[in-house]
């Protein structure tokens, strides 16, 4: 093709602190063309697409839109030129209408009063160019997210014809609504417009792509045709890496106990896990592995009681329930450590102290007549600090005020204020720097080493890889792959990850 | 995710460019923030309400305005405190006026019909009538308390609701009226009384602020209820029975409100229907100016009385000077607002003085 692309990047490169997001990336968007970003969770696609949405200032490196350098990016000026985004967590405001929601900020006047019959014809054009079936007064709110889905797709192609952003958008969507959005994103590529489209789905890519391009720990790996390209080859691309850290040793065979933890066909309230069955035992380390959004997390959700459990049993250290809750499964020894450390594991406003002791505050030998003995749980406070190395070293500062590496480890000693049986861990060191890293991984293996068994729900591979004794991978709520030891490796992890039926 | 270590620690960003004069002049300055950070803007608030009003008004230090200020401070301390409970769990509680008049109203007619003119049955009548402010509190608390932890109701509307409820049972149970003839020892001794140079009402609530304090700091429902409204799913994730929990802040609250409904009709010496309507509006006001959030997790027993102590006297010093009541309420109001903007230099204090401690390490 030699036409021009309509957003070109040449060599950017992007940090942040100590972190190189980006390093010397190229991608070309053109006219008329779908092109697949392609990479593991946290590879740097949503740095890329940032940077083009101007949410981002490029490091180095530059920035072309229609062939001519842009100095200061923005997020008005990636409008202004005609760059959209759909993103995978809309921004609607439910409460207004379809057609209110479109003119947001950008209201059709005449004569200093707003022209509800324009705006109302140019929501019908729009609603017929996506196929969409309700009408331009429904509210948002209203609407299911498919269809929502194609408000945010209207918005984003109502202006200058240009660059659409799709990120993940079959993330949702049933088999058939995904191939209603093809049809549109095919159309849009018709008419003229470039289309970056993000996915983790590898069927995706041969069903609308014309371009892939692949990245890996900020860098741009390899830009191929789509037609030229074969899905093994992608999955090698994206995970050729070289193992960066340094893992405690794993567990021997005989130094796994009897079987601790036992899901038995469980299903959520949200479909989000559905017929799960697995097993830990003790001194062993399993990982559930998976794309984000395959469901892993709400495993740990459906075990502390914040997801209703509609189907299926959990036996815990010989207690069996139907309806597990963090109350019930700390009683029988489980410790947690939640997904998002901000809004399911600590209490911002709350002291180190006060967040670290919220569970053994509990335990019958920490309280008398119902006084809890404050010195006694001071001392486990300090102790905990000493052992995980909290910066400030201070019990008494608030949470809130902590790095998130700093934050992590709270959560993780509060995990361990107590000896326990099991320990259900998820993303335990998601934005957690190397040497904290390090740290907890040590900390877990050591628990483990006395007796714990740990479920790991991970979306870095790495850690997965590293840290894990056996593998059970993800794909849309069900297990799809059990890997023992010997057969844990990247590709097998990414292959079930990512839909293996494809690669086979 | 792994890799993605964007994250935002304001500590962590601000500490790689320690301000050198943080290091070495780490005397006054620091520990100016870190007073501020940690005590809040009320000590200095209080001497300065005190020094202005000693000055205008030369009875502003008699034993005797002394004596009403501790005696107003005691009603208001104790329907603060409920308030304070309830927003340290982050909700709210609108009712408490109705709580009160109701209380008012249900104890004065039991202690009437008990107390019959008769001396011997005195004794017996104040117990009656402590057991139904027990009563009241407890069932009005225990509706809201069910409403906000069972239905999951907004705390604005289900208070909102009771407010309207329990105002219209007050009526109907009073038939609008006063009940008066209650037993001299009731409203002479426990409402007006002294020991000494002190507050008989005062010497009452002394211990029940102290079982606060203990609850609070103690136990671990005291814990449980600042994790609660800190975040509400990381205490449920650890184990921490929520809904029990928070009905049990809500009957605390409307128990410690029915106590001041209680005494204060001891204080006007009658039931009274329309007692206590000011104490919503005050409550709240005292109990934010303490340092309690909206947002839940955070507020203090010592911090409410000091909020109590300066909404007291500055009510009361401004009644010394003859403000008249529509002055009084702006004034208030100006108050309530510039406590929120203090509470927000406090919370940056609490930030500058947590970078600092890491740069003086």
């Amino acid at each position: 093709m030699d036409a021009m692309p309509l957003v070109e990047l040449v060599g950017v490169s992007k940090r942040f602190g100590a972190n190189l997001a980006l390093s010397d990336v190229s991608l070309n968007l053109m006219p008329g063309e779908v092109h697949v970003l392609l990479g593991e969770n946290g590879a740097g696609k949503s740095t890329i697409v940032k940077t083009i949405l101007g949410t981002y200032q490029a490091d180095g490196g530059r920035l072309l839109i229609g062939g001519k350098e842009v100095a200061h990016h923005s997020p008005a000026n990636a409008r202004a030129s005609g760059i959209n985004v759909v993103m995978q967590d809309f921004s609607l405001a439910p409460t207004l209408s379809v057609m209110d929601n479109l003119f947001l900020g950008r209201q059709l006047r005449r004569g200093g009063l707003l022209d509800a019959s324009a705006m109302k014809r140019k929501t019908e054009e729009l609603l017929s160019s996506v196929g969409a079936e309700f009408d331009a007064n429904s509210e948002v709110g209203a609407l299911p997210r498919s269809e929502q889905q194609l408000v945010e797709i209207m918005k984003a192609i109502m202006g200058r014809k240009g660059l659409v952003v799709f990120d993940e958008p079959t993330a949702a969507l049933s088999d058939h609504e995904a191939e209603r959005l093809f049809q549109i994103v095919d159309r849009l590529a018709r008419e003229g417009w470039a289309i970056l489209y993000i996915t983790h789905r590898l069927a995706e890519i041969q069903r609308l792509g014309h371009r892939v391009t692949v990245i890996r720990d900020g860098r741009r790996i390899s830009e191929h045709l789509v037609r030229e390209v074969s899905n093994q080859t992608l999955i090698n691309q994206m995970v050729g890496r070289e193992v960066a850290q340094a893992y405690p040793p794993k567990a021997s065979d005989g130094s796994l106990g009897e079987v601790v933890l036992k899901l038995d066909n469980v299903t959520s309230a949200n479909r989000k896990v559905r017929g799960v069955s697995l097993t830990v035992r003790r001194g062993e380390v399993v990982a559930v592995a998976g794309l984000v959004g395959a469901g892993k997390g709400d495993v740990l959700r459906v075990l502390a009681g914040t997801e209703r459990m509609v189907e299926g049993t959990v036996k815990v250290n010989g207690h069996t329930t139907s309806q597990p809750s963090a109350r019930k499964m700390t009683s029988v020894g489980v410790g947690f450590m939640a997904e998002d450390r901000k809004t399911e594991s600590l209490a911002q406003l709350l002291t180190v102290h006060d967040n670290l002791t919220l569970e053994v505050m509990n335990v019958r030998t920490n309280a008398r007549f119902g006084l809890l003995l404050t010195r006694r749980l001071r001392r486990i406070t300090k102790d905990l600090i000493e052992r995980l190395e909290v910066r400030p070293q201070n019990p008494d500062s608030e949470v809130g005020l902590l790095s998130g590496g700093n934050q992590q480890k709270v959560v993780l000693a509060r995990a361990l204020a107590r000896q326990r049986d099991l320990l259900v861990v998820a993303e335990p060191t998601a934005g957690v720097d190397v040497g904290a890293r390090q740290l907890i991984y040590e900390q877990l293996r050591g628990a483990c080493a006395a007796g714990a068994g740990i479920l790991l729900i991970s979306s870095d591979l790495e850690e997965v890889i590293g840290l894990a004794d056996r593998v059970y991978v993800m794909n849309a709520g069900e297990l799809v792959a059990e890997l023992p030891a010997a057969e844990i490796s990247d590709e097998a992890i990414v292959a079930a990850a990512f839909g293996g039926g494809e690669i086979a | 995710m792994s890799t993605n270590t964007i994250t935002d620690p304001p500590i962590a960003q601000l500490s790689k460019a320690p301000d050198p004069t943080q290091r070495t002049g780490n005397g006054t300055k620091y520990w100016i923030i870190k007073g501020f950070a940690v005590l809040g803007p009320l000590p200095v608030l209080l001497v300065l309400l005190a020094v202005v009003f000693g000055l205008v008004s030369p009875v502003f230090f008699s034993a005797q305005n002394l004596q009403s200020i501790a005696t107003m401070s005691v009603f208001l301390l104790l329907t603060a405190l409920a308030q304070m409970l309830i927003l340290i769990s982050g909700g709210f509680d609108l009712s408490v006026g109705s709580n009160i008049a109701l209380t008012s109203v249900c104890t004065a007619l039991v202690m009437n019909a008990v107390f019959g003119g008769l001396d011997e049955y005195v004794g017996l009548a104040m117990l009656w009538g402590l057991l139904v402010a027990t009563l009241v509190g407890a069932c009005i608390g225990l509706v809201n308390g069910i409403g906000v932890a069972i239905l999951k109701v907004n705390p604005f509307i289900v208070t909102l609701a009771t407010m309207s409820i329990f105002a219209g049972v007050t009526m109907v149970v009073s038939s609008g009226r006063e009940v008066s003839g209650l037993p001299r020892f009731f409203t002479h001794v426990l409402g007006s009384g002294r020991l000494g140079v002190v507050p008989v009402p005062l010497l009452i609530a002394i211990p029940v602020v102290l079982a606060i304090v203990v609850v609070l700091r103690r136990t671990a429902f005291g814990k449980s209820v600042y994790a609660i409204g800190g975040n509400e799913t990381a205490a449920t994730v650890a184990g921490i029975r929520v809904r029990r929990n928070l009905i049990i802040v809500y009957v605390l609250g409307g128990l410690l409100t029915a106590y001041a409904g209680w005494l204060l009709t001891a204080r006007v010496s009658s039931g009274q229907p329309q007692l206590g309507t000011e104490y919503m509006m005050q409550s709240i006001t005292a109990a934010i100016i303490g340092g309690a959030s909206l947002r839940g997790g955070r507020g203090g027993v010592g911090g409410t009385i000091l909020g109590v102590l300066f909404l007291v006297g500055l009510t009361n010093g401004m009644n010394l000077m003859r403000m008249d009541s529509n002055q009084q309420s702006i004034a208030i109001g100006i108050a309530l607002v510039l406590s929120v903007l203090i509470s927000r230099l406090r919370e940056q204090a609490r930030r500058t003085v947590a970078v600092m401690e890491l740069t003086r390490r």
